[in-house]
């Protein structure tokens, strides 16, 4: 047997006074350091189910997590062990907060992507979202501009810094600016944006329908570079038209070397390759081509960067208990281990 | 400066650990006391260990924490510091340097077998979060590794020889009860190691927690961690069960820090 310091675990149930009740023994039941066991054990299972599982199946964390929350509580409101050691309470109360927060967390969050080529200016609009079934979205008040980018490659072609310039404006109708990236997001009303490995060439076209509308300018986001860099083509539609398009960007020099060093940057020289049906035109930047159902005119190339988009705020309340939790819990050891050195029998 | 001047070195210092090592092994089987010739090759070996590793810094411009090369040149260097630490403060529990060294010998062994040529750093390498999140979990594991220096103790003692041969040492109730103070530390450490991860991730990849390979392990060793310090309030383990609890422990965090990464050949890997 070993000596343990410290109260024994027979007298770490309700204070003796308290009349068994039905309630108590549920209580107890519920409050039980044997079952926190189990409780472990089934958490560490079901991580391990949703590890090796194919699909998705984070739902399997949902029991052991609220069996987690409900012993724990149930502990704190009847061992008087939380009564006799502060530090000890706290810890645990600071993980009923970080299990609270994670699912606050989770019925709140939004995560998304978009592309902004440089220039643009967000309009509140995602490729791709997810979102907690309780995010209260504002999202689609957000404006920020993408001022262009500049990315270092290593030998070899290996991804190394990023720097995006944005622009958006204050609440108090000023500019500001900022360089984000790597390890520093844009951070707007909660929203955090960051840049993504996703970035590529972007030609920009002004298309002038025959209707005789107004003007619309555009730009198409060709497939990723250097990741899709043989597939530099993409089909799309002109905007109020059904005329399918097929946009081609063609150049001869090496961009990323994997030879030396290099830098994400434009070709100094290139063209534009556009197929509608039978017919195709090679474009230069100020060039235009005249389609059944208007005139479109190629501007220029220009890059666009990937983002993707987190709303989470339990962020840094989450991270006030995580702290609370870890000073806690080396306070309660602190107590206990300086109570008696390890050495003197008990 | 080159590779060569940085591998003689190294080659130096773990000839120095392997003769700590075996004069602590030596000592422990002809029950002699070796431990200032051990403490002192260790500290030796150490000196020359920092060295290489300092070398190949200001070469690479870089940490050691890129390849696994560098993973275990760095953990075998911060296993041993703590270790030394606790053999020099601690002189009842000298003897695990008989457990501890076949430890740190596999994975010397397996340093060499490593090719030596740098690997590329991540962008999102560039962080100061990135020393501290290192530096827990070399904490952390270095807490570890003395508890199971101490729980070899309480196992090999359970054989006639071993019984024999750690006499002098403190019973087991009380190798016990200092083995779970170090595995008190080790939580508090990963529990910081996992924060300070939370923290980088969120800032690098835009989430503090996807459950990719090196989370899931390193949650998994905590959730152990958790359930071996309960275990010894829920119920009274004998010192072997904790010591076999000790060793669990420490299994799941070697498969963490040296498994996952060597299977997705770099830390992190997916998300970098
Ligand atoms: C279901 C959830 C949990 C319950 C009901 C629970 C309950 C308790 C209780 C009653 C004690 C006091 C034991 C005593 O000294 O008599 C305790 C101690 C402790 N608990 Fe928990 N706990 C839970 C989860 C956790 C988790 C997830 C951790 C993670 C690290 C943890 C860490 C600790 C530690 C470190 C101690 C102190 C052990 C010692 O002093 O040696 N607990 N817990």
């Amino acid at each position: 047997m070993t000596p343990r310091s410290g109260p024994g675990i027979e007298d770490r149930g309700l204070p003796q006074s308290s009349v068994p009740s039905p309630h108590s023994s549920i209580l107890k039941f519920f409050a039980s350091l044997k079952l926190t066991l189990l409780i472990l054990a089934a958490l560490g299972a079901a991580i391990m189910f949703a590890y090796l599982s194919e699909t998705p199946t984070t739902w399997v964390l949902a029991g052991p997590l609220t069996a987690f929350a409900l012993n724990l509580s149930a502990a704190v409101a009847t061992n008087p062990v939380f009564r006799r050691q502060t530090a000890l309470l706290v810890f645990h109360l600071a993980l009923i907060a970080i299990i609270l927060l994670i699912a606050a967390g989770r019925l709140t969050y939004l995560k998304g992507q978009l592309e902004l080529a440089e220039g643009e200016v967000f309009d509140g609009q995602l490729m791709q979202e997810e979102s907690g079934p309780w995010h209260q979205r504002q999202l689609e008040t957000l404006r920020f501009s993408n001022d262009g980018f500049t990315i270092d490659y290593a030998k070899g072609i290996r991804r190394g810094n990023t720097r995006n310039q944005v622009s958006w404006v204050a609440p108090n109708g000023q500019i500001q600016w900022a360089v984000i990236g790597d390890q520093v997001p844009l951070v707007l009303d909660g929203y955090r944006f960051y840049t993504s490995h996703n970035k590529g060439f972007a030609p920009a076209f002004t298309w002038h329908p025959n209707s005789g509308g107004l003007p619309v300018l555009g730009t198409v986001h060709l497939p990723a570079y250097p990741l899709h860099e043989y597939k530099q083509a993409i089909e799309w539609t002109l905007p109020g038209s059904k005329t399918p398009l097929w946009v081609m960007l063609q150049f001869d020099e090496v961009i990323l070397d994997p030879a030396k060093p290099s830098e994400f940057r434009l070709p100094a020289k290139h063209q534009i390759v556009v197929r509608a049906g039978e017919e195709r035109r090679e474009l230069k930047p100020g060039e235009a081509v005249r389609l059944a159902e208007g005139v479109l005119v190629y501007n220029g190339l220009r890059s666009w960067m990937g983002y993707t988009v987190f709303y989470d705020f339990t962020l840094p309340w989450l991270l006030a208990a995580c702290v609370l939790a870890v000073l806690s819990l080396a306070w309660h050891f602190w107590n206990k281990f300086s109570a008696k050195p390890w050495n003197k029998a008990a | 400066m080159t590779l060569e001047l940085e591998l003689q070195t190294l080659w130096t210092a773990l000839v120095l650990y392997v003769l700590a090592g075996v004069a602590a092994i030596f000592g422990v089987a002809l029950q002699r006391k070796p431990e200032r010739t051990v403490l002192a090759l260790l500290v030796f070996g150490l000196v020359l260990h920092t060295a290489s590793i300092s070398l190949r810094w200001d070469r690479l411009g870089h940490g050691p924490y890129i390849t696994m090369y560098e993973i275990l040149l760095s953990n075998v260097w911060s296993l041993l510091a703590i270790y030394v630490l606790a053999y020099w403060r601690i002189p009842a529990i000298r003897a695990t340097a008989a457990v501890v060294m076949p430890i740190l010998f596999v994975m010397m062994g397996w340093l060499l077998m490593t090719s030596p040529y740098e690997g590329h750093l991540p962008a999102t390498y560039h962080t100061v979060w990135l020393f501290i999140h290192i530096g827990f979990g070399k904490l952390f594991l270095g807490s570890v590794l003395v508890a199971v220096g101490i729980s070899g103790i309480i196992l090999l003692r359970g054989s006639r020889y071993g019984g024999e041969r750690f006499v002098s040492l403190p019973d087991n109730s009380r190798l016990d009860e200092l083995s779970f103070r170090f595995m008190a530390m080790g939580i508090i450490f990963e529990t910081l190691m996992l924060i300070v991860g939370a923290i980088w991730a969120q800032d690098a990849w835009g989430r503090y927690w996807a459950w990719d390979p090196l989370e899931t392990w390193s949650f998994l060793t905590w959730l152990c961690l958790a359930f071996a310090l309960h275990a010894r309030v829920a119920y009274k383990v004998t010192p072997q069960v904790g010591a076999l609890m000790v060793l669990a422990v420490f299994a799941l965090a070697f498969l963490t820090f040296f498994g996952v990464p060597f299977i997705s050949t770099s830390p992190h890997k997916g998300a970098v």
